[in-house]
């Protein structure tokens, strides 16, 4: 088998494998537990797998894992504990009813997390522009909206 | 069963080294938005997955007094943002911001969208509009390929496999100059285009002194409609000839239908694109 050795670092947590070429990062970071990436279309389309790789938004499922050897992944579950925005985009994900199944979650919040991080505003379109490629099939969106508007006005108005 | 090697390369002369030592077998890697899809659906098997996601020294967008250069491992993301192409080539820009998603769009990039080839690319029509040419590099050297000799078919390039898109250098328009991307898809975010159009247009005291005009998805590669533009040359700008000309269309296409819409359909809507594009731009001066 051609396996190659990878170190990544997950949540702050330094991780050594043995990886296939062709292994995705999401089939990586599941194999590893980090259960709160989700696997959908395994396409690029759905973005339940979303997370941040070196510093910006990817979806693991058109990653591959051998091509995050050497540096740092952040999921929805270690931003968190870690992460102002995250923390409060969580909570206010709770608040709004933005969850129903659940399933789109992780990904919704680290899409909306890069958002505000690249400087997005309380604007609604923009919003929706920013979750595109993230599918949700229960909440038909606006409370996912809402959510992520709310954390994003809060911010902008203590800045 | 799936078997691939892997090498991981930081420098264009590593790169360079792998795919001469690897010729057939290599299969670059860049964003690898096009090659996972590929991986799992076994349209690609038994290769050296060559990992250039890394390559920073190919990640740029410059510009000297007469052109702009975008070098193949620049992101869709880095498109939509740069100040460069907002002045010289706003085709372009279009295109990025109606690329996939914002997510997708800081993994792809330019390079691999030409390489892959798709009849849907939406960096192509920009790029055949506005003249550009894609610089290959291999072992032996440079080549530059104008870039309406680069598509040969569905995902066929003019690439041999030992060479690699360094990157795309783009003529810069005189100021007079404008142009503008449309992208018709069954949706506005995460579709693949039904048609898409893009338009270069220089108009100096009313008369149409340069046009260009390339299509996405209406032939087996990224297509110029040349036609129309042979027709609007020389003319005077104004709604009327851009209709009449717009309508001629069919004679630079050959549509297929698919799951996304039939030939008839691609046929009536890409003149109408056409026309838009034309006249958005009018709309400018
Ligand atoms: C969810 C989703 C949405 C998408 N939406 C769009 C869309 O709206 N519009 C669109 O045009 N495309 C779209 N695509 C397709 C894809 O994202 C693009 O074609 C993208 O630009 C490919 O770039 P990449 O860096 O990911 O290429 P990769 O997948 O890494 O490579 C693609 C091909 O190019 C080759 N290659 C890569 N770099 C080079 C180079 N420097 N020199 C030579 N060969 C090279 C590779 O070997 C491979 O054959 C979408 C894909 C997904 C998954």
């Amino acid at each position: 088998m051609n396996e190659i050795n990878i170190t990544v670092t997950v949540n702050g947590t330094e991780i050594n494998a043995k990886v296939k070429p062709e292994l995705s990062l999401l089939r990586f970071l599941r194999g590893q537990g980090f259960y709160d990436v989700k696997c959908g279309c395994e396409m690029g389309d759905c973005g339940t797998c979303t997370v941040i790789l070196n510093g910006q938004a990817v979806k693991s499922c058109i990653t591959l894992a051998a091509q995050a050897d050497g540096g740092t992944v952040w999921t929805d579950k270690g931003l968190g504990v870690c992460d102002d925005i995250t923390k409060r985009l969580q909570k206010a994900f709770v608040e709004h009813g933005a969850i129903q199944c659940g399933f789109c979650t992780p990904g919704m919040i680290v899409a909306g997390k890069a958002y505000i991080d690249n400087g997005g505003r309380a604007d609604r379109e923009e919003i929706k522009k920013a979750i595109s490629g993230n599918l949700c099939r229960c909440t038909g969106y606006k409370k996912i909206v809402d959510a992520i508007f709310d954390v994003a006005e809060k911010i902008r108005k203590q800045e | 069963m799936k078997s691939f090697n892997y090498i991981s390369v930081v420098t264009l002369n590593q790169a360079l080294e792998a795919l001469q030592q690897e010729k057939e077998n290599a299969c670059l890697v860049a964003g690898a938005t096009n090659v996972l899809p590929f991986i799992r659906y076994k349209k690609i098997n038994n290769k050296t997955l060559i990992n250039i996601r890394n390559l920073k020294e190919l990640r740029y967008i410059q510009e000297t007094d007469e052109k702009i250069f975008i070098g193949s491992l620049t992101t869709i993301t880095d498109l939509e943002k740069s100040d460069i192409l907002k002045k010289y080539a706003p085709a372009l820009v279009d295109a990025a911001r109606n690329f996939a998603d914002p997510t997708t769009r800081n993994s792809a990039t330019i390079g691999g969208n030409i390489a892959n080839a798709s009849p849907a690319a939406d960096t192509a029509p920009p790029l055949l509009a506005l003249d550009a040419v894609v610089v290959s590099v291999s072992k032996s050297g440079e080549r530059k390929i104008p870039i309406d000799e680069f598509f040969t078919g569905v995902n066929m390039t003019a690439l041999k496999p030992e060479e690699m898109i360094k990157e795309i250098e783009i003529p810069k328009n005189p100021a007079n100059s404008h142009s503008h991307f449309i992208k018709l898809g069954l949706r506005n975010a995460m579709a693949i285009s039904i048609v898409s159009a893009a338009a270069v247009l220089e108009i100096e005291s009313g008369k149409i002194k340069k046009v260009r005009i390339a299509l996405g998805s209406v032939a087996p590669t990224p297509v110029r409609g040349r036609t129309v533009e042979k027709l609007l040359m020389g003319q005077d700008f104004s709604d009327k000839v851009i209709e009449k000309a717009s309508s001629r269309i069919h004679e630079d296409i050959s549509p297929i239908s698919d799951i996304r819409a039939s030939r008839e359909y691609r046929q009536t809507v890409a003149s109408v694109v056409v026309k838009r594009a034309l006249q958005k731009i009018g709309g400018i001066y």
